[in-house]
């Protein structure tokens, strides 16, 4: 299994898959989105056409501030006040005159495209949408907690002249990071055995008193469970026993739960006897082999696939380029650099959602790519410079390059959180 | 967009009021400081011949961040100076941030609130000698005087707070603006530069009237050129034609910036007497000793021996108002700094001093040697800063902060 990003393996396999995600984290039943789609048709009322003519001209400002309009939100009124339609810059000041909550997007009438959302808009309550609107075909779109999607009138807008639209893209929804999820979970059922197979080679030498070669076979045990960053949080406990550092811990490097992969570590790497170590190595492999066998009934949710397409670099950045979690290896940059192979693994199974939605993505690459060739400058024959001997110039390049590419990753966070569509 | 341009031009008004109102300090106090806090949250232009921020009166905060350039052609490093050209000129402004709608998060980090407020705020930009090494091709292109800020025999530098690529100086009414400035523009710029050093600044209100006191209580400035005579800051701070120059360098200025502790312990166990001689001015009134008033001009001529104002007070060392050395004088444009605390549990505070000018070698590095050992020495360390070239003006909405200079 080649460790960096697999375009290929990343497309939706035909098989069921191994894990399908539970009901409870799915915010209504998937069922419904036939039902809704209807309803959403039903109510959806004719184009109704309003061009740039109002008295204030196309000037998104002329005193100060955008242009506000109030737009309610509602079973019966979804949009209802957007009378005057105008491009450029402005605020839709949503009222939810129902007795629930509701989402509100304002959306392309005619790809369904999102341009602003307000979630969790409170019956009774106002709250503001800032959109930039160019010239084309606008619905606002309702959703009720608990009730389907309602589609407003759809809305032109003329007179834009140059005026461009702000960015919209479809969303993405439950279902179609289900794919992406499952696919996943499977590369990570298999990684949890390479962990269980590199961790057992660490015991074994811990076990035979041989610790250089328990030194050799730590960072190669630590990589695999580097490269696992978006099944962390579903690894729950298991994973501050595995990589916990001493944060939060009363005795720090002695706390009695100090435990796995930095534990191992600090002993390797200050002198402490393979006696001492035998414990903690053995408790760190065994708790890779629990969270082997346990993993196939795991669930992970899929909201988190996105997210964590982000935040792994970023707990790279906090954590690694910082030099907090060296126990003594030198080894942070060797982390840093699986960090990034498990992102990559991640956006290609991401990687057919973001085609048809995320313009960034050529960059997102080309930053990937050269954070690589970065990283991989401070490994000579198969040794990691210590974060501590790079040249400032050098460290600077590393903050850089990780830099841009978690403001780029950010955008695919935001693109792939669930929401609904019907 | 329009809104941007519109408040573009409101604020070219409102600054040309602020200039004016805050040049009238120096003939009356009270009335002048009011109005320049009543204009200096509006907008001051970015565009022009000259970067704003060197002639612009000092707005009260302001952060001094140099970045060690990370692009790895020449090809980005334009990308970089246009996307600071790009964000500056947004933040200076002020107005409404992009909406992103779900593609993104939001745009901006919502310091200021929903809209942005230009809040007065300047961003300049300079060049420190090691951006002309090999990297981007650039060497035949420095400025003539343009090197490593050399360490004075009165120095302790730490080289973690010397030096750098490019220097960022944010200005603004309020410290969050400036803040939020910094913020947007290193937000958008990970991937070009790196932060190297970064030191924040404010300037004290009038205590009780004239020029703001630095850490000492000593008024601190009085004696600056006249930023309102044009053709006095085209002899002591603007890079002309004809100078000897890179012709990209027309418009532009040598900033110095260096980080001054002052050991305000040690300062404050010390007479007042011996105080006000080191200076040579009054601490209360910030006159010259031998005046009346701030503003008046201390007559060295008549005091030979140095029996008033003595020869090696600070102010007749650095500016002893002869004909020989008018064209030395420096535009300062220095800022307090308060960093915590030392390692003694010493209050860690000093002097962001910055200035501008023609010739470096003529005008900073001239004063600079002539104070070499004055008294005041003892109390205070220059740690760090460096020599950078404020870039010449954007024209307009086109130009970018150094177009010539990659053209």
């Amino acid at each position: 299994m080649p460790e960096t990003a697999l375009d290929t393996e990343a497309e939706p396999e035909p098989e069921s898959g191994p894990v399908p995600p539970g009901p409870a984290a799915l915010r209504r039943p998937m069922l419904l989105a036939g039902g809704a789609l209807l309803a959403a048709g039903a109510v959806t009322v004719g184009v109704l056409t309003v061009g740039g003519s109002g008295g204030s001209g196309h000037s998104a400002d002329a005193a100060g501030g955008p242009r506000h309009t109030t737009v309610e939100v509602g079973p019966s009124g979804c949009g209802r006040g957007w009378r005057h339609a105008e491009p450029g810059r402005q605020v839709f000041d949503l009222r939810n005159t129902s007795s629930t909550a509701a989402e509100v997007y304002l959306t392309d009438a005619k790809t369904g495209a999102v341009y602003g959302e307000v979630e969790g808009l409170a019956p009774g309550t106002v709250r503001a949408m800032r959109v930039t609107l160019g010239n084309g075909s606008y619905a606002f779109k309702c959703l009720p907690d608990d009730a389907d999607a309602v589609t407003g009138p759809t809305v032109r807008v003329t007179g834009g002249g140059s005026v461009k639209s702000g960015p919209a893209a479809v969303p993405v929804t439950q279902q179609d990071l289900i794919p992406p999820t499952l696919a996943y979970q499977k590369w990570i059922q298999a990684r949890t055995v390479e962990l269980v197979q590199k961790t057992d080679a660490l015991r074994d030498a811990v076990d035979r008193g041989d610790l250089a070669a328990a030194r050799a076979a730590w960072l190669p045990a630590h990589l695999v469970y580097e490269r696992m960053g978006a099944a962390y949080g579903t690894f729950g406990d298991a994973d501050a026993v595995i990589n916990g550092t001493t944060a939060g811990l009363q005795d720090g490097v002695r706390d009695k739960d100090f435990t796995g992969f930095h534990r191992v570590e600090y002993g390797l790497w200050h002198g402490e006897s393979a006696s001492s170590l035998r414990g903690p190595a053995d408790r760190l492999a065994r708790a890779v082999r629990a969270l082997r066998d346990s993993w196939p009934d795991q669930r992970m949710d899929p909201a988190d696939v996105g997210l964590r397409a982000h935040e792994i670099l970023e707990n790279t950045l906090q954590f690694e380029l910082t030099g907090r979690t060296d126990y003594g290896s030198g080894t942070n940059l060797a982390t840093a650099r699986a960090n990034l192979d498990g992102t990559r693994v991640l956006l290609g199974y991401l990687r057919p959602l973001l085609r048809t939605r995320a313009t960034g993505l050529p960059g997102i690459d080309s930053w990937l790519d050269r954070t690589q060739r970065t990283l991989d400058s401070f490994q000579h024959d198969g040794h990691w410079t210590p974060l501590a001997e790079l040249t400032r110039a050098q460290r600077e390049k590393a903050d850089s390059d990780l830099g841009e590419l978690v403001e780029r990753l950010a955008d695919v966070a935001a693109l792939t959180d669930v929401r609904r569509t019907a | 967009m329009s809104r941007v341009n519109e408040v573009g031009r409101r604020g070219f008004l409102a600054s040309a009021a602020a200039v004016a109102g805050a040049g009238l300090v120096a003939a009356d106090h009270g009335a002048a400081s009011a109005a320049a806090q009543a204009h200096e949250s509006a907008s001051v232009s970015f565009h022009g011949r000259h970067q704003a921020g060197i002639t612009t009166p000092a707005q009260r905060a302001s952060a001094f961040v140099s970045f060690d350039v990370t692009a790895e052609n020449r090809r980005e490093l334009a990308d970089l100076l246009r996307t600071i050209t790009d964000r500056a000129r947004f933040l200076t402004a002020g107005g409404s941030p992009d909406p992103l709608g779900i593609t993104a998060p939001p745009s901006d980090s919502g310091t200021l609130g929903p809209d942005v407020p230009a809040d007065g705020l300047t961003v300049t930009v300079g060049a420190g000698a090691s951006l002309f090494d090999d990297r981007y091709g650039l060497a035949s292109r420095t400025p003539r005087q343009l090197t490593t800020m050399p360490s004075f025999p009165d120095d302790d530098l730490d080289a973690a707070w010397c030096h750098g690529d490019l220097s960022v100086q944010f200005c603004a009414a309020s410290p969050d603006a400036v803040l939020h400035a910094l913020r947007d523009v290193a937000r958008h710029t990970r991937g070009g530069m790196q932060v190297r050093w970064r030191m924040d600044g404010f300037v004290s209100p009038p205590r009780p009237s004239g020029t703001p006191r630095n850490h000492m209580g000593f008024k601190d400035g009085t004696a600056n050129p006249d930023v309102r005579d044009a053709r006095e800051m085209d002899r002591l701070v603007w890079v002309g034609e004809g100078s000897g120059e890179p012709d990209w360098a027309t418009g532009g200025s040598y900033q110095v910036v260096r980080l001054i502790r002052m050991l305000v312990e040690f300062w404050d166990r010390v007479s007042i007497t011996e105080q006000e001689r080191m200076f040579g001015r009054a601490r209360d009134t910030g006159a010259p000793l031998d005046g009346r008033h701030e503003t008046d001009a201390p007559r060295y001529a008549q005091d030979p021996q140095g029996d008033v104002i003595p020869l090696d007070s600070h102010i007749r060392m650095a500016n002893p108002r002869t004909p020989d050395t008018a064209d030395q004088r420096i535009l300062r444009r220095a800022y307090n700094y308060d960093r915590g605390m030392d390692s003694n549990g010493n209050l860690d505070m000093g002097l962001l001093f910055c200035c501008y000018q023609q010739d470096l070698a003529r005008q900073f590095e001239t004063v600079q040697k002539r104070l070499a050992g004055e008294p005041l020495v003892d109390y205070i360390t220059p740690f760090g800063g460096g020599y950078f070239f404020a870039l010449p003006g954007v024209r307009d909405d086109t130009d970018w902060l150094g177009r010539v200079l990659l053209a």
